[in-house]
C-alpha cells in the first residue's frame, strides 16, 4: 500500500475513533453513566447512513439523520433505567445490543443481512486518486470532530457540565439541590448516542461497505479504553485515548505480520486490552490527563476581579 | 399442531440450565453490589475443563461436571481475590467493577481462544433419547434436570442449615449488622465467588454438550441468565429459581409464537429482554418481594 | 392563625416491620428556629428523609406551603422551597468547593441544554451572581480561602461547614439541617447559629435536628423530642430543659 496512504488512513480512523470516543466520554466521564452498548448506536448511525445515502439523499443529511436515529433510539433505551441504579443501564443497554444485531442479521432486507451493503462515500471527485479520496475523509471527518469537540466543550464549561458532574459525584445530593437526575440522564444519553451515530455515518461512508460483524462488542470495549487510558472527564484525554489506542493497534497489525509469536496474535492483543483496562482502573483510574474543571466566563472574570490569580489552585 | 407437552418439557430443560447459570450471578452480584459481567466466561470455562475431563480422558459426564464445579470455582475465587477485591478496597465505584469485569471476561475469552481456538469442538458422547407418549427426551436433558434439582436443594440446605450458608444470607441482607456479629465477611464473600464460578462451570457443560463448545459458549446464554438473575431479585437465591423456570417457559413459548408468526428463531433471546424490560418498568427488585429471607 | 410552612401529618414510616418513624404530627410555622431533638436512633433523621422526599411515608401526609408533597421527588420538592442538609455531608468530591456551592444555587438558566450551548449570554451573569453569593457565604464559614480546592480535601469540619454553606445557597424558604454544628469547632459553631439566627430575621425559617444541645437551646423558638420514632416532649426549650422526663429520654429508659 503507498505508505502516505497508509498514514493518511491511520489519521482517519484516529479522527473517525475520536468522535466514538467524545461521545463515551460524555456519557461516563461526565455524567457517569456506563454505556456498555456503544457499538450499537454506531450501527444505527451506520446503517441509517447507508440506507439514505443509497437513495440518494444528500451526505450531510444522511448524516444527521444517522446522529437523530441514534439519539432517539438511545432515549427510548435508557428509559427503563432512568430512576435506577447506573448498573441497570449498563445491563440494558449491553441486552440491547445483542438484539440489534440479532435483527440486523436476521431481517435481510434492511441492509443485506449477514452480507452486509456497499455504502456510496459522502464526497466523490471523478478520477480521483486514492490520496485525493482521503484527503477529503480527512477534511470531512475532521470538521465534524471539530464541531463536536466544541459543542462539547462547551457543555463542559457550563452550568450544566457543572451539574452533570454533580449527578455523577453524588447523585441523591444533587437530587435534594432539585436536579431532575432522570431528565439529565436522558439528555446525555441522548447526546452521547447522537455523536455516536454521527461516527457511525462516517465510519460507513469511509469504508464504503458495512455488515453486521464490523459491530461487535469488541468496538465498544475498544472505546471505552479509550476513554479510560486517556482520562474520563476530559475531552482532550478522549482524543488522546484514541489516538494512543489506534497507534496500538496498527503495531500490533504490524507485528502480526512480520513476527511469529507462540500465541495467535488477534488473540494476544484483546489479552493485552483486557490487562491494560485492569491495571488502568487497578493504578490509575483517572487515566492519563486529569479530568477537567467547570471554566465559564463568568468564574473566570470573578477570580480576576476579586485577585484570586494569586491563591488559584488547581 | 403444536406438542405442547414436549413444549412444557423444554421449558422445564431450558430452566434448569438457566437455574444453575443464574444462581451464581445472582448471588455475587447480590454480595458484591455489581454485575460480573466475566460469568459468562466462568460459564465458558466450565465448558472446556470439562470437555479436557471427558474427551480424552473419557471419564464422561459425572466427573466432568465436579472437576469443571472445582476448577472453575476456584478460577472465581482467584479472579475475586487478585482483581474485584483490591478494586473495592481502593474505592472502586459499581462501573470500575463493571468494567473490570469485562475486561476481564475479554482475558479469559481470549486466552480460551488462544489455548483451544476458536473453532467449535463438541462433546462426543451420544445419549439415548426416550420417548414417552408425545415427549421426547435424551438422558442428557434428563442429567441436567436432575442436576438442577440437586443442586438446587443442595444449596437450599446449605444456606438454611450450615453455618457459612447462614453467613451469606445474613451478610446478604446486612453486612454492617453482620460484620458486627462477628461474621468474616471476607471469607463469605470468597466462598460465595467460589460457588457462583463452579455453578457457572456445570451450566456451562450442559450448554456446550446440548450445543458445541467455543469461546462463546457463556456469553451465547448470558443475556437469559442476566434476566433471570434481575427477575429473581437480585442476590435471591430462592427467587431466581422461581425467575428461571418462568423466562424458560416464555422462551418455549415464544418459540412457538415464532415460528408460528414465521419469524426467525433467533429471535428467541428477544424475549428474555423484553422480559428484563417489563421487569424493570414494572417492580425493579424482581420477585424479590415474595420471598423474605429472614 | 398564623400560616403554617410545613405541616407534617401521622406520618409513619417502617423498615422491615421497624416503625422508624411512628405517627409523626407537628406544624413549622415561617420566621422562627425549630428543634428537633432525641437520642441516637430515635428516628430525626428518617423524618427528615421523609419529608424530603428520599423515603416515601407509609402513613400520614406532608403539606410544604400548602401542597401536598407526601409523592413529591426530591427535586421537585426543592423547587418549593424546602432543602435539606445531609447529618454526613454529601459533596461532590471531585469538584471544587465553589462549583459545589454553584450548583446548589437556584434558578439558573444555564443548567439546560440548549442555553448552555447556544444562549451562553443569558446566564453569564446569573453565574456571577451566585458565584459572588457562593463567596459571601464561603466567606461567613471561614472556607472562602478554600474556594478553588477539590472538595474532596476538606476536613470532616469543613465538610459540614460545606454542607451547611450549601444549604444556604439553596435561597430556601425552610431549611432543614441535620445536626449542623457536629464536628465543627466551638466557637464556630456558635457563630454559625448566630448567622443562623440571623438570616431568621430577615425571613429565612429553620427546622435543626442538633445533639449540641447548649447551643440550640440558646437560639430556637421551639424544640421537639423525639424517643423511638415518635414526638415525646415540646416546647421552649427552657420549658423542654426543665422538664424532668428530658434526661431520661436521653439517657434512654431501661
Amino acid at each position: 500500500m503507498d505508505p502516505l496512504v497508509y498514514v493518511l488512513d491511520f489519521i482517519v480512523l484516529v479522527g473517525i475513533f475520536s468522535i466514538f470516543s467524545l461521545s463515551l466520554n460524555i456519557e461516563f466521564g461526565f455524567a457517569g453513566l456506563a454505556n456498555f452498548g456503544k457499538v450499537a448506536f454506531v450501527l444505527i448511525g451506520a446503517y441509517t447512513y447507508t440506507l439514505l445515502s443509497n437513495i440518494n439523499v444528500p451526505f450531510y443529511v444522511c448524516l444527521i439523520a444517522g446522529a437523530t436515529a441514534s439519539a432517539i433510539i438511545g432515549f427510548l433505551v435508557s428509559l427503563p433505567t432512568l430512576k435506577l441504579r447506573e448498573d441497570y443501564l449498563a445491563i440494558v443497554v449491553l441486552a440491547f445490543g445483542e438484539i440489534l444485531k440479532v435483527i440486523v442479521k436476521s431481517e435481510d432486507w434492511i441492509a443485506g443481512g449477514v452480507w452486509g451493503i456497499p455504502v456510496y462515500p459522502a464526497i466523490s471527485v471523478t478520477g480521483s486518486s486514492a490520496r485525493l479520496d482521503m484527503v477529503i475523509n480527512i477534511a470531512l471527518v475532521y470538521f465534524c470532530l471539530f464541531i463536536s469537540f466544541f459543542l462539547l466543550q462547551l457543555l463542559a464549561n457550563s452550568p450544566y457540565g457543572r451539574v452533570m458532574r454533580a449527578i455523577r459525584e453524588d447523585e441523591v445530593a444533587a437530587e435534594a439541590l432539585g436536579k431532575n437526575r432522570a431528565k439529565y440522564r436522558a439528555q446525555v444519553f441522548a447526546l452521547g448516542s447522537a455523536i455516536a451515530g454521527l461516527g457511525g455515518g462516517l465510519y460507513a461512508q469511509y469504508l464504503q461497505f458495512i455488515d453486521p460483524y464490523m459491530f461487535a462488542p469488541m468496538l465498544t470495549f475498544t472505546i471505552w479504553i479509550m476513554v479510560l487510558l486517556g482520562g474520563p472527564g476530559n475531552n482532550w484525554g478522549a482524543l488522546l485515548g484514541a489516538g494512543l489506542v489506534q497507534l496500538f493497534d496498527r503495531g500490533a497489525n504490524i507485528v502480526k505480520d512480520y513476527l511469529t509469536l507462540p500465541i495467535d496474535p488477534s488473540n494476544l492483543q484483546y489479552i493485552i486490552y483486557g490487562i491494560l483496562i485492569i491495571l488502568v482502573l487497578l493504578y490509575r483510574p483517572q487515566g492519563l490527563l486529569k479530568e477537567s474543571q467547570v471554566k465559564t466566563k463568568a468564574m473566570e472574570s470573578i477570580f480576576n476581579g476579586r485577585g484570586f490569580a494569586k491563591n488559584r489552585r488547581g | 399442531m403444536v406438542n405442547w407437552a414436549q413444549v412444557f418439557v423444554n421449558s422445564g430443560i431450558t430452566g434448569s440450565l438457566y437455574l444453575i447459570g443464574a444462581v451464581g450471578l445472582t448471588l455475587t452480584y447480590g454480595l458484591s453490589k455489581f454485575p460480573n459481567f466475566a460469568h459468562a466466561e466462568f460459564i465458558t470455562l466450565g465448558a472446556f475443563f470439562g470437555y479436557i475431563v471427558a474427551e480424552p480422558l473419557g471419564l464422561g459426564l459425572p466427573p466432568s461436571l465436579v472437576v469443571a464445579f472445582l476448577a472453575t470455582g476456584l478460577v472465581g475465587l482467584l479472579c475475586y481475590r487478585v482483581i474485584f477485591q483490591p478494586l473495592s478496597k481502593k474505592g472502586a465505584t459499581i462501573i470500575h467493577l463493571m468494567v473490570a469485569s469485562i475486561a476481564l471476561g475479554l482475558v479469559l475469552r481470549y486466552s480460551i481462544g488462544a489455548i483451544w481456538g476458536w473453532e467449535p469442538l463438541y462433546f462426543k458422547t451420544s445419549w439415548p433419547s426416550f420417548d414417552i407418549g408425545m415427549i421426547r427426551i435424551t438422558g442428557l436433558w434428563i442429567w441436567l434436570i436432575f442436576v438442577a434439582i440437586t443442586l438446587a436443594i443442595i444449596m437450599h440446605l446449605i444456606l438454611v442449615h450450615t453455618k457459612i450458608g447462614k453467613a451469606i444470607r445474613a451478610t446478604n441482607s446486612n453486612p454492617e449488622l453482620a460484620l458486627a456479629s462477628g461474621i468474616n465477611i471476607d471469607r463469605v464473600i470468597l466462598v460465595t465467588w467460589f460457588i457462583g464460578a463452579g455453578l457457572a462451570a456445570v451450566a456451562g457443560i450442559f450448554r456446550a454438550a446440548n450445543t458445541q463448545i467455543w469461546p462463546m459458549t457463556g456469553w451465547d446464554i448470558i443475556l437469559p441468565i442476566f434476566a433471570v438473575a434481575i427477575l429473581g431479585g437480585i442476590g435471591n437465591f430462592y427467587g431466581s429459581i422461581v425467575a428461571a423456570f418462568i423466562i424458560g417457559l416464555a422462551e418455549n413459548l415464544g418459540v412457538v409464537a415464532l415460528m408460528a408468526l414465521g419469524l426467525s428463531t433467533s429471535y428467541r433471546i428477544a424475549i428474555a429482554f423484553i422480559i428484563l424490560i417489563l421487569t424493570l418498568i414494572i417492580r425493579p427488585e424482581g420477585l424479590a418481594m415474595l420471598f423474605r429471607r429472614s | 392563625m398564623e400560616e403554617v410552612l410545613l405541616k407534617i401529618e401521622e406520618v409513619s414510616k417502617h423498615f422491615g416491620g421497624v416503625y422508624a418513624v411512628n405517627g409523626i404530627s407537628l406544624d413549622i410555622t415561617p420566621g422562627k428556629i425549630w428543634g428537633l431533638v432525641g437520642p441516637n436512633g430515635s428516628g430525626k433523621s428518617t423524618l427528615f428523609n421523609t419529608v424530603l422526599g428520599i423515603h416515601k411515608p407509609d402513613e400520614g401526609n406532608i403539606y410544604f406551603k400548602d401542597r401536598c408533597i407526601t409523592n413529591l421527588v426530591p427535586h421537585q420538592i426543592y423547587d418549593l422551597g424546602l432543602v435539606y442538609t445531609f447529618q454526613v455531608p454529601r459533596l461532590f468530591q471531585a469538584l471544587k468547593v465553589l462549583d459545589n456551592m454553584l450548583v446548589a444555587g437556584r434558578g439558573h438558566q444555564g443548567d439546560k441544554l440548549l442555553f448552555s450551548l447556544f444562549f451562553r449570554k443569558s446566564w453569564q451573569k446569573k453565574e456571577i451572581e451566585l458565584a459572588e453569593k457562593a463567596m459571601e457565604i464561603l466567606e461567613l464559614l471561614k472556607l472562602d480561602h478554600l474556594a478553588l480546592s477539590p472538595a474532596g480535601e476538606l476536613s470532616g469540619g469543613q465538610r459540614k461547614l460545606l454542607e451547611l454553606g450549601k444549604g444556604l445557597m439553596a435561597s430556601p424558604t425552610l431549611l432543614l439541617l441535620d445536626e449542623p454544628a457536629a464536628g465543627v469547632n466551638p466557637n464556630l459553631g456558635r457563630s454559625m447559629f448566630e448567622r443562623i439566627e440571623d438570616l431568621c430575621q430577615k425571613g429565612l425559617s429553620f427546622f435543626i435536628i442538633e445533639h449540641r444541645l447548649e447551643l440550640l437551646f440558646d437560639f430556637a423558638h421551639w424544640v421537639y423530642v423525639m424517643d423511638k420514632g415518635k414526638i415525646v416532649l415540646e416546647g421552649k426549650p427552657q420549658e423542654v430543659a426543665q422538664d424532668p422526663s428530658f434526661f431520661h429520654i436521653y439517657l434512654g429508659d431501661e
